[in-house]
C-alpha cells in the first residue's frame, strides 16, 4: 500500500518536472526566435547597402539618391569613444568608493538610490536635460560634448553597478591578504582587488558601449541632427569640419535613423534607414561577441 | 617539540574585549602573554571568539565596521591598540588565513608585490623572495616556475606561498587561523613542520585551531576559549593531561565541540 502511494507520488513529481522543463524551454525558444527573426529582418532588409563601400563612408546626400553614412559611422565611434573617456574613470571612482570606502550612513544610501533613479531616468528625459544644460546653458551647442556628456548621465549608473558587482565579487579574503601585508586599503584595492575584478569590469564596459552606441533619443537635442562634412585632413580642433573637434555637431547612425525616418525627403530613403539599420546592429552585435570574447580570455589569464 | 627556550614576551594582551556593532560583546576580558620562539594554540569550540581574539593581535578587526577593541595589547612596550602605525604594525605581526588565499597572479608576484609597495629596492627584492621561499620550504618545489601562475599550484603549496609572503615582510609575529583546516594530512604535516622551524628562528607563532590533535603536536602552549571568555591557558602538556576547568576537561574529552 505504502509503496503504491510513493511510486505515485514519484511519477507525479516526474511528471511535473518534465512539463515544467519543456515549458521553460519553449518560453527560451520563443525568445530566440524573437531575436532571430528581428536580426534576421533588420540584416536581409539592410544587405544591399551594407557591404557597399560607397554607402558606409561615402557623403550623406540630403535630395538626390544614393549618399552614404560615412560621418554618421565615424561620428557614432568619436562620440563613444568621448563617452568613454568621461564615463569610466567616474564610475571607477564612485564604485570604488562605495565598495571599498562608503561609510554606512544616510548621505550614502542618498547616493546609491541617487545612482538607481538615475540609472532608470528615459534616455528622452536625460536628453532634454543635456539640451537645457549644456546646450543652452554652458553654451556648448549641439555638439559632441553636449552629447558625450548627456550619454555620461545614463552610461555612470549602470557602470557604477556593473564595476561595483565586480568588486564585491572578489573573495573577501584577497581583501584581507592584502591589508594583513601592511598594504593600506587604496594600495589593496589597486593592486590586488582591481586586477582580480578587471575581466568582469572590461565586459561590463563593452556592453555599456552597445547601448551607448545605439542610443538616439539622449542626443537628438544634445549632439544634433546634422553632420558636417568632415575633412580627415584638417587638425584645427576649432573648424567644424576637423573630425575631431568636439563642439561641432554630430549626428550618429541612430539619430540619422530617426531623422530620415521622420523628415527625410531623399528619395530612396527606406534603403539608406534599413542599410543604417543593419550597420548598427552589426556593430553592437560585434561589441557583445568582443565583450564576451575578452572577457572570458581575460578571466582564464588570470586564474590560469 | 617541548619548549626549549622560553624567550623573551612577544606580545601580549591584558583585559582585552571585542565588541561588533550594536555593543555585542564577543569577546571578554582576555589576558594573554606570547614569547618569542614559542608556538601557541588558541583552541576551542567554533564561535568561541578564538578567530576573533587572533585578528586582534594584527588590529585586523579594525577593518570590521563598528568593531570595537578594548583594552591594551602590548607589542615592543608599545600599546598597539591605542596608537601605532597600522601599516608598519601590519608588516612586522604577519598573518596566514585559513582559506589559502594568494593573489592572482605570478608566484614571484605574491611575495613581490608587498615588498615593492613598501618600498624594497628592486635589487633586493629577488633574494627576498628565495629567501622566504626556503623558510617556508617551498623554493624546491617552485623554483624553476616562479613565474608561472601562483593558482597553478596544490593546496598546501599556495600555503606555504601564503606563509613565504608573510615572512618576506621579516615579522616576528605570525598569526595562523586554522591554516590547515583545507589541507590534507601530508600538507598539514609540511605545514606543522614549517610552524617549527620558524619558532626555532625565535618568531612567535600563534596557531587557532580546532584539531586538538595539532596542538599538541606542535604547541608549547595552549589557551582554551569558550563562549567569548578565555577559560584556561598554560603548557600544552598540562592543558590536554591535566585540565582544571571541567568545561575544558569535557572539551579535551570530546564531550562537545
Amino acid at each position: 500500500m505504502r509503496e503504491t502511494s510513493i511510486t505515485v507520488h514519484a511519477m507525479r513529481a516526474r511528471r511535473v518536472d518534465r512539463i515544467a522543463t519543456s515549458v521553460l524551454i519553449a518560453i527560451a525558444a520563443s525568445l530566440c526566435l524573437l531575436l532571430g527573426i528581428m536580426i534576421g529582418y533588420v540584416l536581409v532588409m539592410g544587405a544591399g547597402k551594407m557591404f557597399d563601400p560607397s554607402f558606409l563612408f561615402g557623403k550623406p546626400q540630403q535630395f538626390k539618391a544614393g549618399g552614404g553614412i560615412g560621418p554618421e559611422l565615424f561620428n557614432s565611434f568619436y562620440l563613444l569613444v568621448i563617452t568613454l573617456i568621461i564615463s569610466v574613470p567616474l564610475a571607477l571612482g564612485a564604485a570604488i568608493f562605495l565598495v571599498e570606502y562608503a561609510p554606512d550612513n544616510v548621505i550614502v544610501h542618498v547616493a546609491k538610490m541617487a545612482i538607481e533613479v538615475l540609472a532608470s531616468l528615459p534616455s528622452i528625459v536625460v536628453g532634454l536635460f543635456g539640451f537645457l544644460f549644456f546646450v543652452l546653458m554652458m553654451g556648448w551647442g549641439f555638439s559632441i560634448i553636449s552629447g558625450a556628456l548627456a550619454l555620461t548621465m545614463f552610461n555612470v549608473p549602470i557602470l557604477v553597478r556593473v564595476i561595483q558587482q565586480a568588486l564585491e565579487s572578489v573573495p573577501l579574503d584577497q581583501r584581507d591578504a592584502g591589508l594583513a601585508l601592511g598594504m593600506t586599503r587604496w594600495e589593496t584595492t589597486l593592486f590586488i582587488l582591481l586586477p582580480a575584478a578587471m575581466p568582469a569590469i572590461i565586459t561590463g564596459i563593452i556592453l555599456s558601449a552597445g547601448r551607448v552606441f545605439g542610443e538616439a533619443a539622449a542626443l537628438i537635442y544634445t549632439a544634433g541632427q546634422s553632420a558636417p562634412v568632415l575633412d580627415f585632413t584638417c587638425f584645427d580642433l576649432t573648424n567644424p569640419s576637423c573630425p575631431w573637434n568636439i563642439f561641432r555637431p554630430a549626428e550618429t547612425l541612430a539619430v540619422h535613423i530617426w531623422k530620415i525616418n521622420s523628415e527625410g525627403v531623399v528619395p530612396v530613403l527606406t534603403a539608406i534607414s534599413d542599410g543604417t539599420a543593419a550597420v548598427l546592429l552589426v556593430c553592437i552585435l560585434l561589441f557583445n561577441l568582443v565583450a564576451r570574447f575578452i572577457g572570458r580570455t581575460l578571466s582564464r589569464r588570470l586564474s590560469a | 617539540m617541548m619548549n626549549t627556550s622560553t624567550g623573551d614576551e612577544r606580545i601580549a594582551t591584558h583585559h582585552v574585549s571585542v565588541y561588533y556593532q550594536g555593543n555585542k560583546e564577543a569577546l571578554s576580558d582576555v589576558s594573554l602573554t606570547f614569547h618569542a620562539g614559542e608556538i601557541s594554540a588558541l583552541i576551542g569550540p567554533s564561535g568561541c571568539g578564538k578567530s576573533t581574539f587572533l585578528r586582534c593581535l594584527d588590529l585586523m578587526n579594525r577593518e570590521i565596521t563598528g568593531c570595537r577593541v578594548d583594552g591594551l595589547i602590548m607589542y615592543h612596550d608599545q600599546d598597539i591598540n591605542q596608537h601605532a602605525d597600522l601599516f608598519t604594525t601590519r608588516q612586522r605581526i604577519g598573518m596566514v588565513f585559513q582559506q589559502p588565499n594568494p593573489f592572482g597572479m605570478s608566484i614571484y608576484g605574491n611575495i613581490a608585490l608587498a615588498l615593492r609597495r613598501h618600498g624594497v629596492p628592486k635589487a633586493k627584492i629577488k633574494g627576498i623572495v628565495e629567501e622566504s621561499l626556503r623558510s617556508a620550504a617551498l623554493w624546491d618545489e617552485v623554483k624553476d616556475k616562479l613565474h608561472s601562475h601562483a593558482r597553478a599550484l596544490s593546496g598546501g603549496q599556495q600555503q606555504r606561498l601564503c606563509i613565504a609572503r608573510t615572512l618576506a615582510l621579516d615579522p616576528d609575529v605570525i598569526l595562523m587561523d586554522e591554516p590547515c583546516s583545507a589541507l590534507d594530512p601530508i600538507a598539514t604535516h609540511a605545514i606543522e613542520d614549517t610552524m617549527q622551524s620558524l619558532a626555532a628562528r625565535g618568531i612567535s607563532v600563534i596557531v587557532v585551531t580546532h584539531n586538538m590533535q595539532q596542538a599538541l603536536r606542535v604547541a608549547d602552549t595552549t589557551a582554551f576559549f569558550y563562549l567569548g571568555e578565555m577559560i584556561e591557558s598554560g603548557k600544552t602538556e598540562q592543558i590536554f593531561s591535566n585540565p582544571h576547568d571541567a568545561r575544558l576537561r569535557d572539551y579535551v574529552e570530546g564531550r562537545f565541540g
